[in-house]
């Protein structure tokens, strides 16, 4: 007969298999805990109370945290308790591991904090005549399986800290299998680590304390790749062209992030040596750059990559400000033109636990589409141009303060600006407010001319919109469109079947949904059915950061994904052309 | 219907885009035995002339320009027959070899590049995407070209140009071909450097451009 276990003090109790981790049965009672050392009985942050059953005498190391924690006698670590007979608990609320929302709107998803790096606090003795242990052989009796690989160079580092006043030191073990350094005193509760977003266009971060998996603070910024080029290409051949260029690439991106990772830094006063492990999401060219691998094959057919899946790196050979004994951890790579980023605004949104079919858009220059169709997964990518993030555009600017967002028409056309300031240009959304509403009013035909005879739309005295302008739009428009309609009709699927689109990037909430339907570049589907995801990609970096499971999921959900070229695809230029024209389409 | 009435409807069938019309109206100049060189130089082309002159003012897009050399690639279909009767084959305006240079996959200016000049009048032989520099060289001899055009859409591939431009020199062949270049990344500056014959900015621009460069023979 299995036993049961009762928890307290939500009530309810469940039958356990006999000799399970205490720990383990809570959560598949679904109570998790929270456990710095990975259920090693080393950082006593499991206690709970033991109301009614056996309590075994508690090891000389559980005493020991007992003692400093001031805990009563029946309160027992869960990581080393095996439950044998019918047992009844406490979860004190401090025990507890709240989950982790994944992303901040559009999409409610928690995923439960499982970091790579612990901090495991431990007292070691000084080496005195009466107890001649060497220090290696004390790391070895405490971190049984881990000690041997603790090298003299640790050791080292180790014996400068003993020193410390406290007599305690903390080690930061490494997925349970290695020992990254060695710290004065205890110091459990200062692990952060890094979520980042390479974007091309611009770098977004988040510092994230690592043991409850809570974002501090965040920051966002221009990358400095820029002045090589605005888009993936020119940075490219920017390289292609003087291979030494490489180091200046990798030097600019990693001087921004510098800047950003200084900032959140030195205004919560943490030191760059208790961030210990860093995520980092990008396309596949802002991952190849950012880590210096060559970039050649990219750009050339049959554009292929360097690498897709990578272990973590060691920090010191990246660059990073943060520990340099720490970890740097890259997503996975799906193809040349579907990278990390996507693979990490899946994780962000997990597509592949949901049922049904859909389809994953990230609108930016290059716009990449994924669509799940039961276990299937494809991916294309499609080049937008950068109209949507106001270039090429004659009065467009990125979305920054001061750029008309949104547009509607009620007694006379209403323009509203980032921060509320005098309009000085039209950011992406923006321009599809108005491109839209001049569609319904007539002004623009559904071949995208101007009807007036001048060919230019005033919006504010000087501000208006160009015939050209008016094209480039159609133009990005049509490439989004041609990619979902060629990955749907792949898979026989229509747009009515879907279960709903994801739709990330930049444009966030700001998006007019009625108004991207009516000029054709979202399909028109039920209002309910389109669901914003925002930067997916730092979301994912996030989830990555914190969730070993979620890495290993990410990598084999980004192995399984089947890519398509477009331009090969022999309807690719009559699907284009048809879809110039504006248009609701279903 | 008279025949001026007729040249009309074939240069509105052009810019209207419909094709049905257009193959109509070559069907029912060669039934009505019209002088075929007339109805080419005083029916169709114009037609492909005012789509043009509609493109420039940017009433016309992509769309209406596809559409259009199609409607003028359906006319030449039928009038082509005719003409090689009547002996008098000889309409093409010149030999275009044309192709995406190795690398690049990407066609749809190409192609569009390749449509404009065929409903000019030019005899096209289109290579398709990713295109090696060896094969250019050997169909433009093949055909006996006047010029060789190559695009590029990716900054990377660009520079398969230059490299094909070394290649003619360094077979002695350059004197023979005039050699024009077009893709996104590509611009005036580019073709100077590299030494090609000419850049054209869009499909239009590349048929004035071919015009002027005139046949070397």
């Amino acid at each position: 007969m299995n036993p049961t276990l009762k928890i307290f003090p939500q009530g309810g109790s469940i039958q356990v298999q006999k000799n399970i981790l205490l720990i383990d049965a809570l959560q598949e009672a679904g109570v998790n805990l929270i456990s710095f050392c990975h259920k090693q009985g080393l950082c006593g942050k499991c206690f709970v109370e033991i109301l009614r059953g056996k309590q075994p005498k508690p090891d000389i190391r559980e005493k020991e945290l007992l003692a400093r924690k001031r805990l009563p006698g029946n309160f027992r670590l869960a990581c080393l308790y095996r439950i044998t007979k019918d047992l009844a608990v406490r979860i004190p609320e401090a025990a507890r591991l709240s989950l982790m929302p994944v992303l901040k709107h559009g999409y409610r998803r928690t995923i439960l904090p499982d970091p790579a790096v612990r901090k495991i606090v431990f007292a070691p003795s000084r080496p005195d005549l009466a107890s001649p242990l060497s220090l290696s052989d004390q790391v070895r009796a405490y971190f049984p399986g881990l000690g041997k690989r603790a090298s003299p160079d640790l050791l080292k580092n180790l014996a400068v800290h003993l020193d410390d006043p406290s007599g305690k030191a903390t080690a930061i073990v490494y997925d349970g299998t290695e020992i990254l350094d060695f710290e004065a005193a205890d110091t459990a509760e200062q692990n952060f680590g890094l979520a980042i977003d390479i974007g091309t266009t611009t770098l977004a971060a988040e510092l994230v304390n690592l043991n409850t998996g809570k974002t501090i603070d965040d920051a966002t910024a221009l990358n400095g790749q820029a002045r090589f080029g605005a888009d993936v290409i020119s940075r490219i051949t920017t390289v292609f062209q003087d291979p030494l260029k490489s180091e200046a690439l990798r030097t600019a991106v990693l001087d921004s992030l510098k800047t950003m990772i200084e900032g959140m830094l030195e205004k919560h006063r943490i030191p760059a040596r208790h961030v210990y492990e860093a995520a980092v999401a990008g396309n596949t060219a802002m991952n190849h750059l950012f880590l210096g691998s060559p970039v050649k094959t990219l750009a050339v057919s049959p554009y292929h990559a360097v690498f897709s899946a990578l272990p973590p790196l060691p920090a010191s050979e990246t660059g990073l400000l943060m520990n340099q004994r720490g970890k740097v951890y890259v997503a996975p790579n799906i193809k040349s033109f579907v990278g990390g980023d996507i693979a990490a605004g899946l994780a962000a949104i997990d597509l592949a636990e949901q049922k049904g079919d859909f389809l994953f858009i990230d609108l930016g220059t290059n716009g990449e589409i994924v669509l799940k169709k039961g276990r299937q997964f494809t991916a294309t990518s499609t080049a937008a141009g950068p109209a949507f993030e106001g270039m090429n555009i004659s009065h467009g600017m990125l979305a920054v303060p001061g750029a008309v967002y949104k547009a509607e028409y009620a007694d006379g056309l209403k323009l509203m600006t980032i921060g509320n300031r005098p309009a000085l240009g039209i950011c992406g959304t923006g321009l599809i407010d108005l491109i839209s509403l001049f569609l319904e009013r007539g002004v623009i035909s559904p071949q995208g001319h101007i009807t007036g005879r001048e060919k230019k739309i005033g919006v504010r005295p000087n501000l208006f919109l160009t015939q050209k302008d008016v094209r480039e739009v159609q133009l990005a428009a049509a490439a989004i469109k041609t990619g979902i309609r060629l990955l749907l009709g792949l898979h026989k699927l229509a747009v009515a079947d879907l279960d709903g689109i994801y739709v990330a990037g930049a444009f966030g909430n700001y998006l007019n949904i009625p108004n991207s339907m009516r000029l054709g570049l979202l399909p028109r589907l039920a209002r309910k059915k389109i669901i914003f995801v925002g930067n997916s990609s730092l979301a994912g970096a996030k989830a990555l950061l914190v969730s070993r499971r979620e890495r290993i999921r990410c990598e084999r959900l980004a192995q399984k994904i089947r890519h398509v070229s477009l331009a090969t695809d022999a309807a690719f230029q009559k699907t284009f052309i048809e879809a110039l024209k504006f248009g609701a389409w279903t | 219907m008279n025949e001026d009435d007729l040249l009309k409807d074939m240069t509105r069938a052009i810019v209207e885009g419909d094709r049905d019309a257009a193959e109509a109206l070559a069907k029912k100049a060669v039934a009505l035995n019209l002088d075929l060189h007339e109805v080419v130089e005083k029916g169709y082309i114009p037609g492909i002339q005012k789509v043009g002159d509609l493109w420039e003012r940017g009433d016309y897009f992509l769309p209406e320009l596809i559409t259009s050399a199609e409607c003028m690639k359906a006319a030449m279909a039928v009038l082509r027959p005719a003409l090689e009767r009547a002996r008098l084959a000889d309409i093409s305006q010149g030999r275009i070899v044309i192709g995406t240079i190795e690398g690049d996959i990407h066609d749809i200016g190409k192609n569009l590049v390749a449509s404009m000049l065929a409903a000019n009048g030019f005899e096209v032989t289109d290579l398709g995407a990713d295109v090696k520099l060896e094969r250019f060289v050997q169909s433009a001899q093949d055909v006996k070209a006047d010029f060789i055009c190559l695009s590029a859409l990716l900054t990377t591939t660009m520079l398969g140009q230059r490299r094909f431009m070394d290649l003619l020199k360094e077979r002695g062949l350059r004197p023979q071909f005039k050699v024009l270049v077009g893709g996104a990344p590509v611009n005036q500056k580019w073709a100077d450097s590299i030494g090609a014959d000419g850049y054209a900015e869009n499909a239009l621009a590349a048929v004035k451009l071919v015009k002027s460069l005139g046949r070397k023979r």
